[in-house]
């Protein structure tokens, strides 16, 4: 029963706790000296930027089962998890370059983690590609993709490590003054619980879309081996 | 060492077939020097400085190109006859194909690259340090094509095993392999650079290329026949295609 409705619970309480969020952070929170207005990206930003990778580690993880025990609902958290990290991706893509425009004065600078945001991103792209229009046999060779792309996480993020770069360090959130933490959590938890609660939904709906599948392959192989019409 | 021994007797079928009629090599070289000509015509007006930049885009862009195409081609001829169907049911160790495939589109690639960095040097001036330090040059090549194919010949062969479209190669390989073919843009601007800590990204190279390798032999057997059960996707008459 709690497993049924946990992602409407999860998305119900995202959608209490997200206005609470933007209030603390446009109206809580100071206007940043230098950065102006732009700096409130920051909170949609970098908890993208995260669920982006996360969403990648889950997503290499799931095909991994996928690929060993041919499981339906692996495969199906594969793809949930990757069409998140595509919208989340395309989010930090999309908000990066107004936070550069600000900062740097040009919204894109070729930066290390610009680049390596854009490359798992085209990754988690070319998986979905692969998923939605890959010939059959073809979820095997899009979970190798998807392990391969997981993979590539730790070597972006030591990518970002080894060039120079104009980019914050990841020290930048740590070293938070209290007040933007107190604004920070709340809108964190707001995206996590909207992403886990579609990714739920999102699962249930694959998972019940390949035992209709499965359903339907059984009614049309014992009607050619019965003669029968069952439709 | 059975494995070791299956390598070399796979390897030597890949290359006694290619030596019949030296396509994929004589192929890969022309378009080597087609790629060349087409970097000569838009790049060779920049000035030394800006070469500096353009070079290394120009050799590992030439390298991608020239791999998609040299894999296609080496898993085309198995496509062709079935032939790698025949491999996969016969007493072969899976790795031992992986690794006898790699090492074919391995040699094609790096006679690519002895026609490109040569050509690269002629064409463009900002490109002496790489005849001034040839080792290091060849050492760099290597590892960047070790990693490219590593790659390349998993889902190559994953294509060339279902009913996969050739098209969809690059679409998986372009994405996957840019973070190795980044490493190796990074150590060959320091070649050209004479940055001091060049030889360190060697190091790095090698690294990426012993995860990619390890992966890549790893996967193998699983994204070409999967893993444990029976049925799968591959045997289930799709209704609504691969994926929803």
């Amino acid at each position: 029963m709690i497993r049924r409705f946990l992602p409407d619970g999860m998305l119900l309480a995202a959608a209490l706790i997200f206005p609470y969020s933007v209030a603390r952070i446009f109206l809580d929170t100071p206007i940043e000296r230098t950065m102006g207005t732009a700096f409130k990206i920051f909170f949609f930003h970098v908890p993208m930027g995260w669920l982006t990778m996360l969403m990648a580690v889950i997503c290499g993880v799931a095909a991994a089962i996928e690929l060993r025990r041919r499981s339906t609902t692996a495969s199906a958290v594969a793809l949930a998890a990757a069409e998140i990290g595509f919208v989340c991706g395309l989010g930090v893509l999309l908000t990066g370059p107004i936070w550069g425009n600000a900062t740097w004065g040009k919204p894109w600078t070729g930066d290390a983690r610009q680049m390596s945001t854009a490359l798992l991103w085209l990754v988690i792209a070319a998986y979905l590609l692969i998923r939605h229009y890959g010939p059959s046999g073809s979820r095997r060779l899009a979970a190798g993709l998807a392990i391969f792309g997981a993979v590539d996480v730790p070597i972006i993020y030591y990518a970002v490590k080894l060039w120079k770069t104009t980019h914050p360090t990841t020290e930048v959130v740590g070293s938070l003054p209290p007040a933007l933490w107190a604004a920070f959590w709340p809108g964190l938890g707001a995206i996590l619980l909207c992403t886990f609660g579609l990714m739920g939904l999102r699962i249930r709906q694959l998972v019940l879309a390949e035992q209709l599948d499965e359903a339907w392959v059984r009614v049309t192989d014992r009607e050619a081996t019965d003669g029968t019409d069952l439709s | 060492m059975v494995l070791l021994r299956q390598i070399r007797l796979l390897l030597l079928a890949e290359l006694r077939q290619e030596v019949r009629s030296f396509e994929v090599v004589l192929t890969s070289a022309f378009f080597s020097v087609v790629m060349m000509a087409l970097f000569a015509l838009s790049l060779g007006a920049l000035p030394v400085e800006s070469q500096l930049m353009a070079v290394p885009g120009a050799l590992w862009l030439s390298v991608a190109f020239v791999g998609s195409l040299t894999l296609t081609r080496v898993f085309d001829r198995e496509r062709e006859s079935d032939t790698l169907r025949a491999l996969l049911v016969g007493p072969v160790n899976r790795m031992a194909i992986y690794f006898s495939k790699a090492a074919v589109a391995l040699l094609v690639l790096l006679l690519a690259a002895a026609v490109l960095v040569p050509g690269l040097i002629v064409i463009f001036p900002g490109a002496a340090p790489m005849a001034e330090r040839p080792l290091f040059t060849a050492a760099m090549v290597l590892l960047g094509c070790i990693g490219y194919v590593a790659v390349g010949t998993l889902f190559a062969a994953g294509l060339a095993a279902g009913s996969g479209k050739n098209v969809l190669l690059s679409l998986i390989l372009h994405p996957l392999t840019t973070p190795v073919l980044m490493f190796n843009l990074v150590a060959t601007r320091a070649l050209l650079e004479a940055h001091p800590g060049a030889d360190a990204y060697l190091g790095r190279l090698a690294a990426v290329d012993v995860v990619l390798v390890v992966l890549g032999a790893w996967l193998f057997e699983p994204v070409l026949v999967g893993g444990g059960g029976s049925g799968g996707d591959a045997a289930r008459p799709a209704r609504t295609g691969a994926g929803r």
